[in-house]
């Protein structure tokens, strides 16, 4: 596999893993609580459309309600390709972690 | 999960007082592309009013426009063609406009082509004014610039003179605070000297706070102390670029013959004026300090004669009336009571002074207005054309209604046509302008360019003019076309009926506007051939004056003897019959005055010009002696207590012709010896002044000028054999002469400039008019066709139906006619008024105008009509 994400992309798509069905105001809710840092719905938005692009993640339309002005929500899911992408950073990470010399930087 | 924070987030919303920035929100709305806008927008909805709850309003509000800002990138928005929503109907319009142009070739060149030349000469023209509108602009202050002035209370009326005294600067200066700056001006002419050689150039004597009062930006030198010292002059880059070479002359010596004083000094340049519009009453170029002049301190505090002008920068323009009525009790203090009584001062601002010295701004606006005038007859050319050709659109017009086109689509695609022709005609009529302009600046010898404008203001203007000519020639024909019935539309019931009224008044506004222009051309034509032929009072036909003052010759008393000679030696030459010395020629003449009364009276002195001629002065100008003698010979000596008058002296001493008359010049009596006939002096604009004539012989150095009566055949031999002549006497001023004839003919440069330009204008308005005239009887003959060849089959005659198209031109003209002659005498009576010798307004002008634009109205409709008229009816009769 050879895909090219960024860290906000990442980021972004195991939040999606974590909430199985989720949309951008959700997404911005949980990036904030999970690292206490505030994200802009345009850079949410950017992400989305590249992921779906890269075949990551899929969205369809959901239903209107009333605080969104009566427009519906663009609501998206990590397909098995986003999973399989996700996985296999975290699994490479892993590996690399393991051969960092934790010692030069735990005791100095 | 999510079911319960929605439902959370409602009452939230329905409750909040607090919305998300309206503007922000439609701004989004505009541009993001539909299927995009649910998610982008819900969501910066939804997180508005998280935000809302949780930081605050201000903080959502920014956070949530900040985020429409950035919602706004590429890709989210609608493309260009969604934006302007129905792109594809104007693209169709567009195509529809080209096609119609190329469909009617021949209405669409007279829209283009009258249009261009309406719109060049619009263009032209606003060229020309504006440099006569915006005459020194450039100077920031202009509003609160003055120019001191005097009156003298005579019992002729009041005399306005501009000319101020020495001291009157310093005077303003002290006496009232309102007076934030004074600068005098005195430009007696004078010479750089250059090699023994002296080349005449304009020097200007003024004070340093000039710099303060007028705009002329330095182009080297310094800003705040523009002069060094009393031998500092300041160059135009013009005059320093001509004398050394260079524009940075800072530093360098120049000689200057001041004429007035009669010296050569050696200055040094301090500074170099930046280039300054054309377009600019004063227009410098040497400019020394009024203290700079050696004989300065015997004036300085010198209240007898004044020759200079004062101008003063006052804190605001309102004040100069508080000024004006506070300046008796000066004059008073400076005169006394008795002058008080006899003088106003007076402030003129400086925004007249274009007016007062120059010309007349009224005549710009005029001119506009010309322009305007053919502008909206090459407009009415295309209204009138679209919707006559209305009914050949019938069909596209009926279909597109039925398909569902609503009358605001058909009147944009109206307005589109519109605007597709006015810009073609707009960028054809500016390549006309920039083809004209060097000859229309040769022809009437004035220098319009588009220097004086940015390429954005020339952009901008043009395309305001395409759309406000689009407007004009457009929003008739949309508005006509767009309220047809679908249903007489597609079945072409509307025929030629429908507007023909407004049509009609629409081409009788076109030729009256025209009538209008002709008429007003041929008065004021007329008006100046009246002027420059009219008998002057003296002889111009065979005169030529030559320059000739003692004062140009280093030796004054030397100079004398040799002009003595010159003149003898003038007179012994076979073709030359009488010659004259004299101080004042006339279209030349005397600007200096005396204050005079005649013997007996004890009112109040007249102000009255004067001037000096020699014995044979009246002799070689013809001028006719009305009472009385002429000067007894020069041999006899200078004359010194005898005068001649002009009849409107005479009048105004109201003197008795047959009596032995005397006039006080202060204590000093003269005796009038004769009263010559009015000769005309000055422009026939102005009536005849009252003059007094003195006389001196040539021994005198009072004179200037050597006046020739000659044999007028060989001239250019002869000129140069007195040219031979001239340059043996050793004088410092270059052989200059002038015919008197030449010189009369002068003094009508404005009018005839004015006059080319409203003819010139006029043949274009009435061009244009008849090329719609010519469109129009090309469409009412086709219209008409099928009448034509009944009432021929029918047994018409060919004259017979030439009346029958001719009748409704005819009655076009006439009422055309009619409306406007009250604009001609309105005026005409208006600008005539500004000459005293000017021509009664007649009739014959009004009925030479008629007969020509009936003449050209018959040249225009004629041939189609008579084509027409003569064709064989069964050609148009078969095709049903």
């Amino acid at each position: 596999m050879n895909l090219q994400l960024g860290v906000l992309e990442e980021m972004i798509l195991i939040i999606l893993l974590m909430k199985d069905e989720t949309y951008g105001v959700d997404i911005a809710k949980e990036y904030e609580s999970q690292l206490n840092q505030s994200i802009s719905l345009p850079a949410i938005h950017v992400v989305l459309k590249r992921l779906e692009k890269k075949d990551l993640v899929t969205s369809k339309m959901g239903e209107p309600t009333a605080e969104r002005g009566g427009r519906r929500k663009r609501i998206y899911q990590a397909t098995n390709k986003g999973y399989e992408a996700a996985k296999y950073l975290q699994q490479k990470r892993s590996e690399m972690w393991k051969v960092i010399p934790t010692m030069n930087f735990v005791f100095q | 999960m999510e079911g319960d924070s929605d439902n959370e987030l409602c009452i939230s919303v329905s409750s909040s007082q607090h919305h998300p920035p309206a503007w922000a929100n439609r701004l989004l709305t505009f541009f993001c592309r539909e299927d995009y806008s649910d998610e982008i927008l819900g969501d910066l909805h939804e997180a508005f009013y998280w935000r809302l709850k949780e930081k605050g309003v201000a903080k959502a509000k920014a956070r949530f426009t900040w985020e429409v800002i950035k919602s706004l990138r590429p890709k989210n928005l609608k493309s260009f063609y969604y934006l302007s929503l129905n792109t594809m109907i104007f693209r169709n319009y567009i195509k529809i406009a080209f096609r119609t142009l190329l469909k009617r070739r021949s209405t669409s060149f007279i829209n283009i082509f009258g249009l261009s030349i309406g719109a060049a000469a619009f263009v032209l023209i606003f060229l020309y004014s504006y440099q006569i509108i915006s005459f020194d602009d450039n100077h920031q202050n202009k509003e609160q610039i003055f120019l001191a002035y005097k009156e003298r209370i005579t019992p002729d009326g009041v005399q306005a003179t501009y000319d101020t005294w020495v001291p009157m600067k310093d005077r303003l200066l002290a006496d009232y605070s309102q007076v934030k700056e004074s600068a005098r001006i005195f430009q007696p002419g004078g010479s750089v000297v250059q090699n023994n050689r002296y080349i005449d150039e304009d020097i200007m004597y003024t004070d340093e706070s000039f710099f303060d009062i007028f705009t002329f930006p330095l182009l080297h030198g310094n800003d705040g102390k523009v002069f060094d010292d009393l031998q500092s002059v300041v160059l135009s880059s013009e005059m320093a670029l001509k004398y050394f070479k260079k524009e940075n002359a800072v530093g360098e010596e120049i000689e200057l013959f001041l004429p007035f004083e009669d010296t050569i000094m050696r200055f040094q340049v301090s500074a170099v004026l930046e280039e300054y519009p054309e377009n600019n009453s004063y227009q410098p170029s040497f400019i020394v300090q009024m203290e700079s002049a050696p004989t300065y301190d015997e004036s300085a505090n010198d209240w007898g004669s004044s020759f200079l002008e004062t101008y003063v920068l006052l804190d605001s323009e309102n004040i100069a009336f508080e000024l004006e009525a506070a300046f008796p009790d000066l004059i008073e203090t400076i005169w006394g009571v008795d002058v008080r009584e006899n003088t106003n001062f007076k402030l003129l601002p400086f925004e007249e002074y274009y007016d007062t010295f120059i010309g007349r701004k009224d005549d710009a606006i005029t001119l506009l207005f010309i322009g305007i005038g053919i502008l909206l007859i090459a407009a009415i050319n295309f209204m009138n054309l679209s919707t006559a050709q209305a009914s050949q659109r019938m069909k596209e017009i009926g279909l597109r209604k039925v398909l569902g086109a609503v009358k605001g689509q058909l009147r944009t695609q109206f307005i589109t046509e519109a605007f597709v022709t006015s810009l073609f005609a707009i960028v054809l009529g500016l390549i006309i302008v920039f083809l004209a302009i060097p000859s229309f600046n040769d022809f009437f010898d004035v220098t319009i360019s588009f220097d004086q404008f940015s390429l954005i203001q020339i952009l901008g203007f043009s395309a305001i003019l395409a759309i406000a000519l689009g407007f004009l020639s457009g929003s008739y024909p949309a508005l006509y076309l767009s309220s047809m019935k679908s249903i007489e539309a597609l079945q072409q019931r509307i025929g030629f009926g429908g507007s023909v009224n407004f049509r009609n008044i629409l081409v009788v506004l076109q030729f009256s506007i025209a009538l209008f222009l002709i008429t007003s051309a041929i008065m004021i034509r007329n008006q100046i051939s009246y002027m420059t032929n009219k008998d002057m009072g003296f002889d111009s036909e065979s005169t030529i004056s030559f320059v000739a003052s003692a004062a140009s010759f280093t030796d004054r008393d030397q100079g004398i003897v040799r002009l003595n000679t010159f003149k003898e030696e003038l007179r012994n030459k076979s073709y030359i019959s009488e010659v004259a010395m004299s101080r004042a020629i006339p279209t030349n003449w005397t600007r200096s005055f005396v204050f005079v009364r005649p013997d007996g009276w004890n009112g109040d002195p007249l102000r009255m010009r004067y001037t000096y001629v020699d014995a044979n002065f009246f002799n070689t100008y013809d001028i006719k002696l009305k009472h009385g003698n002429h000067f007894l010979s020069d041999t006899e000596g200078h004359q010194r207590e005898s005068v001649i008058l002009n009849e409107a002296a005479a009048r105004a001493f109201e003197f008795d012709p047959n009596e032995p008359n005397v006039i006080k010049i202060g204590d000093f009596r003269l005796n009038v010896v004769g009263i010559v006939e009015d000769f005309n002096f000055e422009s026939l604009q102005i009536e005849v002044a009252p003059t007094l004539i003195f006389h001196r012989t040539g021994d005198h150095p009072v004179h200037r000028f050597i006046t020739c009566r000659m044999n007028m055949s060989n001239l250019t031999e002869r000129l140069e054999e007195i040219e031979d002549k001239w340059n043996e006497l050793g004088s410092t001023s270059d052989f200059t002469y002038h015919f008197l004839n030449d010189r009369v003919q002068e003094l009508y440069e404005a009018e005839k400039r004015y006059l080319g330009m409203v003819t010139m204008f006029s043949a274009l308005a009435i061009v244009v008019a008849c090329l719609g005239l010519y469109g129009l009887t090309l469409f009412i003959i086709e219209k008409r066709r099928k009448e034509i060849s009944i009432r021929k089959v029918l047994g018409a005659e060919i004259s017979g139906i030439l009346r029958l198209i001719f009748r409704d031109f005819t009655k076009w003209v006439v009422i055309s006619f009619i409306l406007s002659v009250p604009f001609v005498l309105f005026f005409m009576t208006d600008w005539l008024e500004g000459y005293h010798y000017r021509i009664p307004i007649s009739w014959i002008t009004f009925a030479v105008t008629l007969v020509l634009v009936f003449l050209l109205v018959i040249l225009t409709v004629g041939y189609q009509s008579l084509r027409a008229a003569s064709s064989n009816p069964v050609n148009h009769l078969k095709d049903e």
